[in-house]
């Protein structure tokens, strides 16, 4: 029987994955791609699921060798007590970096798009409280809850896809490589941090009733995300044209403004929800990912109690920015810089590392 | 570390509590006593535990046997008892028996005949409606089985209502409802047990369960928890619920209470519990999951296509309840853009000349609504429903016409109420409708942002809270292995397996047939 306590089975971390990662289609994610690939975007996001497909198998292959062990481990493992800790602490940075420019970028959309004369920090506050709460509940919960309500958020994106290909213009796709072949992979190489998320999952690897579940997961969700990435990038260019879609900082929610479901005309407040649902569960899920790292790196067993802390500290600082529709989208760019290539340079070292000092040398299979 | 200082300290003083605990006025130490060989001393002790005279059902009959040569004595509590078996099957043999070997248990016709030496048995016996015989001479006392408690006969279920199913339910004898569960599960290894759960009424409660199938871990927590309250008296289950529930303070209830014995009998055969109790025309069911509550045994005595198009339609009613007056409120304070136009102006004409706001007319009329429904609920007859829904349509045609209230609220409101009642377990019925106040608050502040930030907080609640070790929403998310019977039922010759969070010994209940 399944169901060790608090482990989450294939289809939880599934779901997680899919929640967490593929929300990242909604926000600006699709206008930083198509600033470098036009009207390619979707070819540039396929290349950027196969480009991120290495790291993420070395990734595991390290794991293998070390199962049972989080990420904050391996690399104490791997790298000894004081460079792992550096380590840890620069993806400690980085991802609370993250997710406060990722934070901050939410709250904006709900502000200048559903909630416009509501204060920002009433937003925020909301949002944070309600996320602490779930990453407080735990992993378990978190894993719970994305699967009940996965297919509900994921046919609602289905719906909106399809009555977008219904609106738009095909012929908006051709060029079919854009500005060419290289501009397309020079995008994608600068980019291919959008699933460094992968990365830090690797922090909730032991969590997963299996290793064979771990692994099926982590590949099966990333086909499934890098296809679903591809195809909402061919959607927004199909309907509004490259030019347009680059110059739209949100245009999944550009998108569902401009779609019409028969005599309904405004249909945002429909998909508005199921979106906020996948939000809220992919921030209870960073909050979490955070206190797991800070925890391990400050040696405190119980790091739950960390997590309103920590929402408290995101908080006050993705509250700071004036105009956070500009510095946002220019901090998450730099970030996305940043982390494309220690999430191309990491993994391999650590294999290489794992190879040197033999840690394979016990195992039987992969 | 202060928590835990508290927790000790708590700890110690619940210590110090139980050991000063006594029984005042239980007559304890006469209780430990035993029977002695002298007749008169033994009657002058009964008489003193159960005042007699004063006692006015307490009989005792004092006579003459012919056979032993001695006096002996029969107590008991007459209205609690067969008198006539007492009659015909004790006395009658023993004033008639002339042999003088031949042994009491011998002599009378009846089912269990014991033998006791302390007073504590005694009157634990007696309080049962049994009989008490003492010889002279001797120094232990028979008990003999006769007890005859009042009730009503088997009825038709009143709550849990079904058209096509069996129609008996529970009454409040707990002996005729282990009957009908026994008349469903023919199998010796049904077992019930009984636990004294409470000092001074003495109110045993009958632990129910299939030994092989349910989980021992399960059985003895339950019983450890029954075992381990400190209380007067337990009337009944309902109020047992209570103390053996893990969040008194949770909106979601955690044990089901069901008054049909087939139900119960099915979720026995999956490897549950169930609670039953004197006095309780119900059983408990434990652990519960969130399904349990939703569904209702119609869903599978129905043909399968029946059956989940009422679970479709009892899952639409409890998201109407939920959500219909919390929308309304939502979309016509923040969203009305998403209204189409001639929509958007009828619902404006009609609330230009209502004072109030939106969130204020719903407030209202989900009020009034409530109360029409408890004050309905207790007009003695059975027409006080229909009362009810006269009074609320009069009520609120007048509210339309005084321009309190805007008619679209009226029929948001009955919407969102009538469907309420599909909704048909109680507890659940109760959790929908107090869960649809916070929403119609959070759309109210904060519109759907709120409301989807309450319902995502709520969600991850739910996931959290467990009843009896089983996580709510078991088995959908987090998933088992089970026969997938949640929002739809699968073919019943499909449902092969017990539900996996029980940690049942045996997964599989049937096979295909392939």
């Amino acid at each position: 029987m399944r169901q060790d306590k608090g482990k989450i089975g294939i289809k939880e971390y599934f779901a997680i994955i899919s929640l967490t990662v593929g929300a990242k289609l909604s926000d600006d994610t699709p206008a930083i791609i198509y600033e470098n690939a036009k009207n390619a975007g979707w070819l540039a996001a396929l290349l950027i699921g196969i480009l991120s497909f290495f790291p993420i198998i070395l990734l595991i292959k390290v794991y293998s060798a070390h199962k049972g062990k989080n990420l904050h481990e391996i690399l104490l493992h791997l790298f000894g007590r004081f460079f792992g800790t550096l380590l840890s602490i620069c993806l400690l940075i980085g991802g609370t970096i993250a997710v406060i420019a990722d934070s901050g970028t939410y709250v904006d959309i709900i502000g200048s798009m559903y909630f416009t004369k509501t204060p920002a920090i009433i937003l925020y506050i909301i949002l944070m409280v309600i996320c602490a709460y779930g990453a407080k509940r735990g992993i378990e919960q978190i894993g719970a809850v994305s699967w009940l309500l996965l297919p509900y958020i994921k046919i609602t994106l289905f719906i909106a896809l399809i009555f977008t290909f219904k609106k738009g213009t095909l012929g908006y796709l051709f060029p079919f490589w854009g500005e060419g072949p290289l501009e397309v992979a020079k995008a994608s190489v600068k980019n291919v941090s959008i699933f460094v998320d992968f990365f830090y999952l690797a922090l909730i690897m032991p969590l997963i009733s299996s290793y064979k579940d771990m692994k099926k997961g982590t590949l099966i969700s990333l086909v499934f995300i890098t296809v679903e990435l591809s195809l909402a990038l061919v959607a927004y260019v199909v309907l509004f044209d490259y030019t347009t879609a680059e110059m739209l900082n949100y245009p999944f929610h550009e998108t569902i403004r401009f779609i019409q479901i028969g005599f309904l005309a405004n249909v945002e407040t429909l998909f508005f929800p199921f979106w906020l649902v996948a939000t809220l569960i992919r921030f209870s899920f960073y909050l979490y990912l955070i206190a797991t790292l800070l925890g391990g790196i400050l040696k405190i067993k119980e790091f739950e109690y960390l997590i309103p802390l920590i929402a408290t500290i995101i908080l006050l600082i993705g509250l700071s920015p004036d105009a956070p529709s500009i510095t946002l989208y220019t901090v998450r760019e730099k970030i996305l810089g940043l982390l494309s290539p220690a999430f191309m340079i990491l993994p391999p070292f650590m294999w290489i590392v794992a190879k040197i000092r033999g840690d394979f040398k016990n195992e039987t299979s992969l | 570390m202060l928590k835990e200082m508290l927790t000790l300290l708590k700890k110690q003083q619940k210590q110090a509590s139980l050991s000063v605990d006594k029984l005042e006025g239980e007559q304890t130490s006469l209780k430990e006593k035993e029977f002695s060989r002298n007749l008169q001393g033994n009657l002058s002790i009964l008489k003193h535990l159960y005042s007699i005279p004063d006692n006015k059902d307490i009989k005792l009959r004092e006579l003459y046997l012919e056979g032993f040569n001695r006096q002996a004595a029969l107590l008991f509590i007459s209205t609690i008892t067969d008198v006539k078996s007492i009659e015909e099957n004790i006395l009658k043999p023993l004033t008639e028996n002339t042999s003088s070997d031949k042994k009491v248990k011998d002599i009378v016709a009846i089912q269990m005949v014991h033998e006791i030496t302390l007073y504590k048995d005694a009157v634990k016996d007696i309080n049962k409606g049994n009989a008490l015989l003492i010889l002279d001479g001797e120094p232990k006392a028979y008990i003999m089985d006769c007890p005859d408690f009042q009730s009503r006969a088997i009825e038709k279920p009143e709550s849990e209502i079904l058209i096509k199913g069996p129609k008996e339910a529970f009454n409040e004898k707990a002996v005729a409802n282990i009957s009908l569960l026994r008349k469903k599960i023919r199998n010796e290894n049904l077992i019930v047990e009984a636990v004294e759960v409470s000092q001074r009424s003495h109110n045993d409660v009958f632990v129910l369960y299939i030994r092989g199938l349910a989980n021992e871990k399960l059985i003895d927590n339950i019983k450890e928890r029954l075992g381990s309250l400190d209380v007067n008296s337990i009337q009944n289950l309902s109020l047992l619920e209570e103390y053996i529930e893990e969040r008194n303070y949770s909106l979601f209830p955690s044990i089901l209470s069901t008054e049909r014995p087939d139900r119960a009998a099915s979720f026995l055969e999956d490897g549950y519990i169930v609670l039953l109790m004197d006095n309780s025309p119900d059983s408990l069911v434990l652990p519960a999951t969130f399904w349990a509550f939703f569904h209702s045994p119609e869903d599978h005595y129905l043909r399968f296509f029946y059956g989940n198009f009422t679970r479709a339609l009892r899952m639409t009613a409890l998201f109407i309840t939920i959500f219909t007056s919390a929308i309304y409120v939502a979309i016509t304070t923040y969203h009305a853009e998403m209204i189409p136009p001639d929509l958007l102006l009828a619902i404006a004409a009609s609330r230009e000349k209502v004072p109030f706001p939106a969130v204020i007319e719903i407030l209202i009329m989900e009020l009034a609504f409530e109360l029409i429904r408890e004050a309905g609920l207790r007009v003695p007859s059975p027409i006080g429903p229909t009362i009810g829904i006269v009074g609320a349509l009069i009520l609120g045609q007048a509210a339309v016409e005084a321009n309190i209230i805007s008619p679209i609220v009226i029929i948001v409101v009955a919407l969102g109420g009538l469907s309420s009642f599909a909704v048909s377990d109680l507890s659940l019925n109760f959790a929908v409708r107090l869960t649809r106040f916070l929403f119609i608050l959070s759309a109210a502040m904060m519109g759907i942002y709120g409301m989807t930030a309450v319902f995502v907080g709520g969600l991850f609640y739910m996931v959290s809270i467990k009843s009896f070790g089983v996580p709510y929403l078991a088995p959908m998310s987090p998933n088992y292995k089970s026969s997938k019977d949640t929002i739809f039922r699968r073919l019943t010759k499909n449902e092969t397996l017990r539900p996996g969070f029980l940690k049942t010994t045996d997964l599989q209940k049937k096979t295909t047939g392939e």
